[in-house]
């Protein structure tokens, strides 16, 4: 993909991907959860992505002293430190000294707090802001005021170029207050966690507030050492009819696969890890052989996507890769790999849609898994379904 | 909702406390991990989808044998045994142990130790 001087990059490729090349620059952008969550490690993420392309960021800080911030930026690995430039407003609570060259004197006059952040906006003029938190300022101020100050530092952020990030926990606010700070953003990223059965999953909801409406999509995500968010889809089927081959498909979009096979046949599964483009997976390969159907319905519970791989050269296997599809049930979303593609008898992907009675809307894609091609293509349209947004 | 992993963590560890036992797994029926305390050689991903599918294949074995309700899976190694058994609805247990482990001795403790977090997961699904 090629950069745009008109977005800044995510720092995750999939999620740039979805946004058309990254956020529209300048814009706003409210990270929103009504508990505190994972907001500041995707916020950090996202500044440290500009600090390495070369970019200029701003970080307000209100909780931590700026060498803590700066410790804990480090712990995404190494980035050019004088490019972050941090509004310390932390020192004067803890009375230290500090060594920021923008500070806030005191942390009870909201219009000093403001006009410090709004001159080392003007003055840096960074491509990033991060406003780490709304909410300190929420709880101490009158919400008149502070809605006032908000909606001039997107002012000032959009004179200076900048896509300016709000943190915002909301523990005072109404939910009219709510829906009148979303309305100021161009995004809104809300952050949500849920439990079920032991399992704890991290999604985030995109919205992108646009001329037409508003766009959503939802993430799940997980946090990586030195990388930061990653789009992460816990499961993925790769299934499919006998010998089509989904081993093979498994081997070629993993970093580290396992597959337990015998007699040159998948007789429990296959398993693989995907780290890609941004984006982390666990694929399970199923057997295709119908006495292994009791393992298949061991594997097919909250299945992310589907890759559904079937052989160009059998049409007459069509009828049992849909009849698997069904086994997931309904409203999965999936991709049909129409796989050894190069044979000469192979089938064009538009007569395997046909056969098969999809929608123009699902995509068929041709594949040689043995030589890896086509299988990344795939799995990026499976992911392109998966996060949505329409 | 933290708690429950505390809660899980705390059976584990009264686990790993019976001197035979030397790591347990608790994941999901359909492969997932829900917490173990594994060495760091082992892919907890991997062990949690194969403790699925051998469990999963061994119920299918009773059932289809005429054998009534699937109480353990055990398999011999060289080097040492793996334990797998029910825990609930949702659950799987599994327990490395050693070659020359006291058997009767893991059983009990894992059926226990099963029965805690039926118990503890349970709680979670309705309390959600």
């Amino acid at each position: 993909m090629t950069a745009r001087p008109d977005r800044v990059s995510t720092g995750v490729p999939i999620i740039d991907q979805r946004l058309g090349g990254g956020f529209v620059r300048p814009s706003t952008i409210l990270f929103f959860s009504e508990i505190p969550s994972e907001k500041r490690l995707f916020a950090e993420h996202f500044v440290i992505t500009g600090l390495r392309k070369g970019e200029t960021a701003l970080y307000v800080d209100f909780f931590r002293a700026p060498q803590l911030a700066r410790r804990e930026f480090a712990s995404f690995g190494s980035f050019p430190e004088d490019k972050l430039v941090i509004v310390d407003a932390t020192s004067s609570q803890l009375l230290l000294p500090s060594q920021e060259r923008y500070r806030i004197a005191s942390v009870d006059d909201l219009d000093h707090v403001v006009e410090v952040i709004k001159r080392a906006l003007r003055e840096s003029r960074p491509s990033r802001v991060v406003v780490d938190s709304m909410e300190f300022l929420a709880d101490r101020f009158d919400r008149k005021a502070v809605m006032r100050h908000w909606r001039e530092l997107i002012e000032v952020a959009r004179e200076v170029g900048s896509v300016m990030c709000f943190l915002f926990i909301n523990w005072t606010y109404g939910e009219a207050d709510v829906l009148e700070i979303q309305g100021m953003s161009d995004f809104v990223i809300e952050f949500q966690t849920s439990m079920r059965a032991g399992i704890l999953r991290n999604t985030l909801r995109l919205m992108e507030n646009r001329t037409n409406g508003l766009r959503t999509s939802w993430v799940p995500y997980t946090f990586k050492d030195l990388v930061g968010l990653t789009v992460y889809f816990p499961r993925i089927l790769v299934t499919g009819p006998f010998n089509a081959g989904k081993s093979s498909v498994v081997k070629a979009l993993s970093k580290t696969s396992v597959s337990v096979d015998r007699l040159g046949t998948t007789v429990s599964f296959d398993y693989g890890n995907v780290d890609l483009m941004g984006l982390e997976a666990e694929l399970l390969g199923t057997p295709g052989q119908e006495r292994f159907e009791f393992i298949f319905r061991i594997f097919a519970r909250e299945v992310s996507g589907v890759l559904l791989v079937v052989d160009s050269t059998q049409p007459g296997q069509l009828e049992r890769a849909r009849q698997m599809l069904g086994l997931v049930g309904d409203g999965v979303p999936f991709v049909v790999l129409a796989n050894k593609s190069d044979l000469p008898e192979a089938m064009e992907p538009a007569e395997i849609r046909r056969l098969m009675g999809l929608a123009e809307s699902v995509p068929v894609v041709p594949t040689v898994a043995t030589e890896g091609k086509g299988v990344r293509e795939a799995l990026q349209r499976l992911a392109e379904i998966i996060l949505g947004g329409s | 909702m933290a708690d429950v992993w505390t809660e899980l963590d705390e059976v584990i560890a009264s686990l790993s406390s019976v001197s035979d036992i030397q790591a347990v797994a608790i994941v999901r029926r359909d492969g997932l991990v829900i917490t173990h305390n594994l060495p760091s050689a082992v892919e907890p991903k991997i062990v949690a989808a194969m403790t699925a599918a051998i469990v999963g294949t061994s119920e299918m074995a009773t059932v289809q044998l005429g054998q009534g309700r699937f109480m353990q899976a055990l398999i011999d190694g060289e080097h040492g045994k793996l334990v797998s058994t029910g825990a609930g609805d949702e659950a799987l247990l599994v327990a490395l142990a050693y070659r020359d482990a006291n058997l009767g001795l893991i059983l009990m403790a894992l059926e226990r130790a099963a029965h805690r977090i039926d118990q503890i997961l349970s709680r979670t699904v309705s309390a959600r």
